[in-house]
């Protein structure tokens, strides 16, 4: 093994090897980088080791060894991500989950099953369809994030408006505090109120109060028959007008847009046929439940609709599985095409209702003052969560638009506090946007929360320097 | 020119089909159904024949229990003028689908009829090639590309190693293979007009054809499982085991 110098002393090394055994301890150069680093790139990992504790009992032995000789720990699962809350930058302690991924004690009455944090949540999603039920949080980094970091970051995705976010399927969880002890929250029950619900302080905590070690999930029934339309809207705010009258007569289980900017790079780099000839400027993505035949007809009747008040242009409906998963991919595969222009990327949302508004503000102040930045928008537009993103013009040096790019963060977040929204939808704060995290709470509410993290971790070994 | 296209329901290709239980069928219960892939393209070559000015009108038949409209439904929305729909609930086999189309093609007097090459359902490759021995007249195909000029179809076929073109005197068979286009979606619009396009129901005996099969399925399984894969301690472990257990060394 490439072993490098660490700034952990022989006698805690051995300590630590003592707990875990040599093989659970990492050094090398290569999985420190590797684990020293989530999704999020701008930051150089500098990790002192890597641990792989293999049951409950041992990550507490690792917190409680990290208390006495006062060491900083980084919890980390799939580390996809991308605000920084699992990059070590400063010599901590990672804490990697992987070892700890047993899934068991399926419950087919209560559809509840226990995964361990080091579960991917795909392994999770295909055990459920093996139950003939269904986990339903799903986003692009399913095949690699782990159930407890999707937990620890409270993930969300593009079903959120049917199934909300990840905090609504954790029935029951275990953790590690800050002081090394065990906690077992709620057990799985759907009712509850004796007391506080500490669960939910650990559900999006970004690793800051203590390591989520196992978590209960609870599963529900597939959807049956999922259709997808694609349809052209001029104005954005008829794509609201759209939200509104679906909303009204059908279940959706997804709501989201993109624009014809961000259409045209997919088209053309991913080689997709265009949903229709012509072209509009934005485009709305639902997707719904065929329950009975009376959906579509449903359906038809409320595009007529749409297209009689002038709101819709055009649009299709998926006629297979094929073409269903082919329109998604007009949608899913947006963020992948524009990674070739280095992106500025912000996670951002505002009450649905205000988000028509709240975009053409960001569009003139961008516009305004860097009229050679092109604006790319796409977003899970049914929950009022909206992604930003700015390619980097050609001609600018990364640096430059870095620079540039962080006073359209200032100009941005001054917008999201006008409108009450939030810094960060679902993509957490961890480091990247912990310097904004007074545009979305209070002075009293970031004070309140550092003295929960007093209770939990009162020596704050617990991913220090993350969230605020 | 009068295109008569012909499109199967098959059970989407996305789905992963079980066999029944007593293994005499595969399971279609709640099974999400569609236009046989091949079907589609066949359905888009016509639409775009049209759109160019060749055909004058497209045709769409399928054949089977009353669901079978909502295929019919999907075509003409892509583009097709017409439909027929042969219902019947009998377990259709190629030789009696090839005698009903080749009584349709009659009856049209069509001048091409585009199949898909296969449905991936049955698998069987027949339906195209039977049609144009019972019409008498040429077939192409496999085709990936189809031009029609001078009263005659170039269409070029995907065989063993490469590419053949032959040129068929009207009226012709044509069967699509993958590579001949992209179906295009149905649009919203096209869908509520096509709801108003003409569909006639017909029975196999208006047809003259009695389509009882003619063959019988004795049992329908799953494919065996592959086995899960091991991971060996040693390069001579995993040639022994190459040896004496693959027997592939």
């Amino acid at each position: 093994m490439n072993a490098v110098a660490s700034s952990l002393s022989d006698a805690t090394l051995n300590a630590i090897k003592a707990l875990l055994g040599d093989e659970q301890v990492l050094l090398d150069k290569a999985s420190l980088e590797h684990y020293g680093r989530d999704w999020t790139t701008a930051y150089d990992p500098a990790p002192a080791a890597i641990l792989l504790p293999r049951t409950i009992a041992e990550v507490q032995a690792v917190v409680q060894l990290a208390n006495r000789e006062g060491l900083a720990l980084v919890p980390s699962g799939g580390r996809t991500g991308l605000s920084g809350g699992a990059v070590a930058t400063n010599a901590e302690l990672v804490v990697a989950l992987d070892k700890i991924n047993h899934i068991d004690n399926f419950n087919a009455l209560d559809r509840t099953v226990d995964c361990g944090a080091g579960v991917i949540t795909e392994q999770l999603q295909n055990y459920a369809r093996e139950q003939g039920l269904l986990y339903p949080v799903d986003f692009a980094s399913s095949g690699s994030s782990q159930i407890g970091g999707n937990i620890a970051t409270n993930a969300g995705g593009i079903q959120v408006i049917r199934y909300g976010m990840t905090r609504d399927w954790v029935a029951g969880l275990k953790v590690v505090t800050g002081t090394g002890e065990l906690l077992d929250l709620n057990c799985g029950l759907m009712k509850n109120n004796a007391g506080y619900d500490l669960r939910q302080l650990f559900i999006g905590a970004e690793g800051t109060l203590g390591i989520i070690v196992e978590a209960t999930m609870k599963l529900t029934r597939p959807p049956k028959d999922l259709n997808v339309l694609v349809l052209g809207v001029q104005e954005f705010a008829a794509i609201m007008q759209v939200l509104e009258v679906f909303q009204q007569k059908i279940d959706l289980t997804a709501f989201e847009f993109f624009s014809e900017k961000a259409l045209q790079k997919v088209v053309e780099r991913c080689e997709l046929p265009r949903p229709f000839e012509s072209a509009t400027e934005y485009y709305a993505l639902l997707e719904f439940e065929t329950l009975t035949e009376g959906t579509l007809d449903e359906v038809m009747a409320l595009f007529e609709h749409c297209v009689e008040q002038g709101w819709v242009i055009d649009g299709v409906i998926s006629q297979s599985e094929t073409q269903a998963r082919n329109l998604w991919r007009l949608r899913e595969d947006i963020s992948e095409t524009i990674s070739h222009w280095t992106p500025y990327k912000n996670d951002i949302s505002t009450r649905v209702s205000k988000i028509p508004e709240f975009l053409i503000e960001v569009e003139q102040v961008v516009s305004e003052h860097y009229p050679d930045f092109e604006i790319i928008w796409f977003g899970h537009i049914g929950d009022g969560n909206v992604h930003l993103n700015i390619l980097k013009p050609e001609t600018l040096d990364r640096e430059e638009f870095l620079r540039q790019c962080s006073r359209v963060s200032q100009w941005v977040f001054e917008i999201v506090q006008r409108y009450g929204g939030s810094i960060s939808a679902e993509h957490g704060v961890g480091l990247l946007k912990k310097d904004y995290l007074g545009y979305s709470r209070s002075e009293a509410e970031i004070a309140y929360m550092k003295a929960i993290k007093a209770v939990f971790d009162p020596n704050n070994i617990m991913n220090p320097g993350k969230i605020f | 020119m009068k295109i008569l296209v012909a499109v199967k329901r098959v059970a989407d290709a996305n789905v992963k089909v079980r066999a029944k239980a007593d293994g005499s069928a595969a399971d279609l219960a709640n099974v999400k159904m569609a236009i046989n892939p091949f079907c589609e393209i066949a359905v888009e070559e016509a639409v775009r024949l049209k759109e160019k000015g060749v055909a004058t009108e497209v045709v769409v038949v399928s054949m089977g229990d009353k669901a079978c409209q909502e295929q019919i439904r999907t075509a003409l929305a892509l583009g097709a003028d017409r439909g027929i729909h042969v219902e019947t609930d009998v377990d259709l086999q190629p030789l009696a689908i090839a005698k009903m189309l080749k009584a349709i093609v009659d009856k049209e007097s069509s001048e091409l009829i585009i199949l898909g090459k296969q449905s991936i359902d049955g698998d069987n490759n027949q339906t195209g090639q039977m049609l144009a021995a019972l019409a008498g007249i040429p077939q192409g195909t496999f085709a990936s590309e189809v031009v029609i000029e001078d009263g005659k179809a170039a269409v070029t076929r995907e065989i063993d190693g490469g590419l053949q073109t032959i040129s068929l005197s009207l009226p012709a068979v044509v069967t699509t293979d993958l590579r001949l286009n992209e179906p295009r979606y149905a649009s919203l619009p096209n869908i509520m007009k096509a709801k108003r396009k003409p569909l006639d129901v017909v029975s196999p005996a208006d047809l003259g054809v009695d389509p009882a099969p003619g063959v019988t399925t004795l049992k329908v399984e799953a494919p065996a499982e592959r086995q899960a894969g091991i991971i060996v301690e040693s390069v001579e472990e995993l040639v022994d085991k190459l040896k004496n257990e693959a027997k592939v060394i």
